[in-house]
């Protein structure tokens, strides 16, 4: 009797990575004090980029890796613009998602080409956890592709550094006060540049595995608009790596039961249940509005003027 | 010693020169990119620069590119004056359509005349947006919720809503190649001398005679402008700031919402899924940019939306005759944008 359930739990378990990967990237760049809101932009270099780094050589690992670099790069032009050049960070952030959206499209077809069927590559093949994966029901979370697990370690390791390192303090502090980090010989300006590539590393995994996890293509507009939920998440998850792992299996869940009730033909429009992780963001931000949390300096440049 | 009239030019200079580095420096991007990828340059920039002026078909389809980038655009700018950044333009626009479409097709049997069928659906397009926006206008202003990510997600739900209506009945065109529904009755079509963009110049004329009025003319627009450039400082002088930041993001849903209805009565007659995109870019996202190059200025942006707008013709036709990617285009317009702030310098400090 638990096939269905266990079924329910592997597609949710799937589909959390990219909710997870962008979330805990957002986090990570906002929590030195910058808000990186272009995350599906960054996630559309990464898928574009991951495709073809996949195609050229026929291994997704290898996709994955050319995702996360050409994310990790394309990222850097965020703290360049709003540290070094001091320009607003949510209009940069525009800029980037827009830029990021055509820029992927362009480097597909230039390296593609129009072709009649879309251009297929080899996906992420699934490696079960050898004993996890024999426990009823859990057995599904572990019965999963590599990045699946890298979002749960990965977690995990945001975790321990932010609130249990000296380094974790150190980047809390340049999000909170960067003038007190500075004043005990933190380099802000370098603390924010590493955080914003790390956190675009993290949206470039996501963004590979669009096309790496089922598929095995690539396509316009293939983030589907959840490096913005992710935005949401990471909010309402007061910018904590538990929280968002956790707020990720919700929106996961949500997507895999608005998939599974148009299979089963509930007699509602499919439209409306696509709407439903939309809607769940909507409600969250005004069920938790009184409770969200920002670092305190996001959205300032800092200078020592 | 300088005469009065040099020192106008050089005031006038002074304005333009940010606007034509910025132009210059992302063409040579531009050219250098289309070398790598193995086209002549010059003759891509001939295309880009012939095409939308050389002939009355490339005017016309200027026209209908540039109408829904201004009015788009000013859904962007009045917000932002307020320090409300709507990225929910996309959605309004979807919205105004939605609500243009199912009024024309629920009285195309009630024998209205043109003069009040028409300027009856541009309102319902008008109220769509303005609901559209409602959600997100509440949340910032009275629960202090982030608008770029509500908007956002008004945005998804509309591109869904529009999904449904262009497949449901009664509004669906069963055996028509690709999502759309039935056409509108021809009393509801919005044209002058037989042709859309004459009649669109009216609409974006209008908008751009209202929008100078709202924002000079007015209190509420002192008021959005007072509370975009000091919140606190507003609140001291009286001022309603929370029904200033709710009121300015419904104006600009108001702008999105008129440009949706004008695409379904103006341009294609119908609602088709996919209308709101054009050169691989949402017509809200590129008002945005729009937006952003000339700062929302009022002047500025019909200038800034007209040059896009000719620049998506050319590019399109680029695209066509030599097959370079239009996405070339799209790249061009964010460096035009991102050079104009570096010259700019924009610096708005904190928002949230």
């Amino acid at each position: 009797m638990t096939e269905p359930i266990t079924d329910f739990l592997g597609l949710v378990a799937l589909t959390v990575v990219p909710y997870a990967l962008c979330s805990l990237g957002i986090m990570i760049t906002g929590r030195t004090g910058i808000f990186n809101i272009a995350g599906e932009g960054i996630m559309m270099v990464g898928a574009s980029a991951g495709f073809l780094g996949a195609y050229a050589t026929g291994n997704p690992i290898v996709g994955v890796i050319a995702g996360l670099a050409a994310s990790a790069l394309y990222s850097l032009l965020l703290p360049y613009f709003s540290e070094t050049l001091r320009i607003n960070q949510f209009i940069i952030g525009t800029c980037l998602f827009v830029f990021g959206m055509g820029l992927a499209d362009l480097i597909y077809k230039s390296a593609v080409g129009l072709q009649t069927t879309a251009a297929q590559v080899p996906t992420l093949p699934k490696i079960p956890v050898p004993g996890l994966d024999q426990i009823p029901i859990v057995s599904a979370l572990f019965n999963q592709n590599v990045i699946v697990y890298f979002s749960y370690v990965i977690t995990a390791v945001l975790f321990f550094l932010l609130f249990k390192t000296r380094l974790g303090l150190s980047i809390r502090a340049v999000g909170e006060n960067p003038k007190a980090a500075d004043v005990v010989g933190i380099n802000v300006t370098r603390t924010r540049y590493t955080a914003t590539i790390v956190g675009g590393a993290l949206m470039g995994i996501a963004g590979a595995y669009f096309p790496l996890e089922i598929t095995g293509t690539y396509m316009p507009l293939i983030t589907g608009g959840r490096g913005f939920i992710a935005v949401g998440l990471t909010i309402f998850a007061s910018w904590k790596p538990e929280r968002i792992l956790a707020g990720s299996f919700l929106f996961a869940g949500v997507e895999a039961l608005a998939y599974k009730l148009q299979i089963v033909n509930t007699g509602i429009p499919y439209e409306f249940l696509s709407m439903l992780p939309f809607i769940t963001v909507l409600v969250l931000m005004l069920a938790f509005y009184k409770r969200a949390e920002y670092p305190a300096a996001i959205g300032s440049p800092y200078s020592r003027e | 010693m300088k005469t009065a009239s040099n020192a106008k030019l050089d005031l006038y200079w002074s304005i333009a020169k940010p606007y034509i580095l910025a132009v210059l420096v992302a063409f040579g991007i531009i050219a250098l990119i289309i070398l790598i990828l193995g086209y002549n340059p010059l003759q891509a920039f001939s295309t880009i620069i012939f095409v939308p002026f050389g002939s009355v078909y490339g005017i016309m389809e200027t026209i209908k590119k540039f109408i829904p980038l201004l009015l788009t655009g000013f859904a962007f700018a009045v917000p932002l004056k307020a320090r409300i950044f709507n990225i929910g333009g996309w959605g309004q626009m979807l919205a105004g359509a939605i609500a243009s479409i199912v009024t024309a097709l629920a009285l195309e049997n009630a024998g209205l005349p043109s003069a009040v069928f028409v300027p009856l659906l541009l309102l319902t397009g008008v109220i769509g947006g303005i609901l559209w926006a409602a959600i997100p206008a509440l949340f910032v202003a009275f629960f202090r919720i982030n608008e770029v990510v509500s908007t956002i997600m008004m945005n998804f739900i509309g591109v869904y809503f529009v999904k449904f209506i262009t497949a449901a009945q009664p509004w669906t065109e069963p055996f028509a190649g690709n999502p759309t529904t039935r056409p509108i009755p021809s009393n509801a079509t919005l044209v002058l001398f037989g042709v859309g963009p004459y009649a669109e110049l009216i609409v974006g004329a209008v908008a751009m005679s209202v929008i100078y009025v709202l924002m000079n003319k007015t209190v509420i627009g002192y008021e959005i402008k007072a509370t975009g450039a000091n919140l606190k400082a507003a609140r001291v002088f009286g001022i309603n700031a929370k029904l200033t930041l709710f009121l300015s993001l419904i104006i600009g849903g108001m702008f999105a919402g008129l440009s949706g209805a004008v695409e379904v009565i103006g341009v294609h007659y119908r609602l088709i899924e996919g209308f709101e995109q054009t050169g691989g870019a949402t017509y809200a996202s590129l008002g945005i940019l729009v937006a952003l190059a000339c700062n929302g200025d009022p002047v500025g942006l019909p200038i800034a939306a007209f040059l896009m707008a000719a620049l998506l013709i050319g590019g399109g036709a680029m695209q066509q005759t030599m097959g370079v990617p239009v996405e070339i285009i799209f790249i061009a317009e964010v460096t035009v944008v991102l050079v104009i702030l570096i010259l700019r310098k924009v610096r708005m400090g904190h928002i949230i």
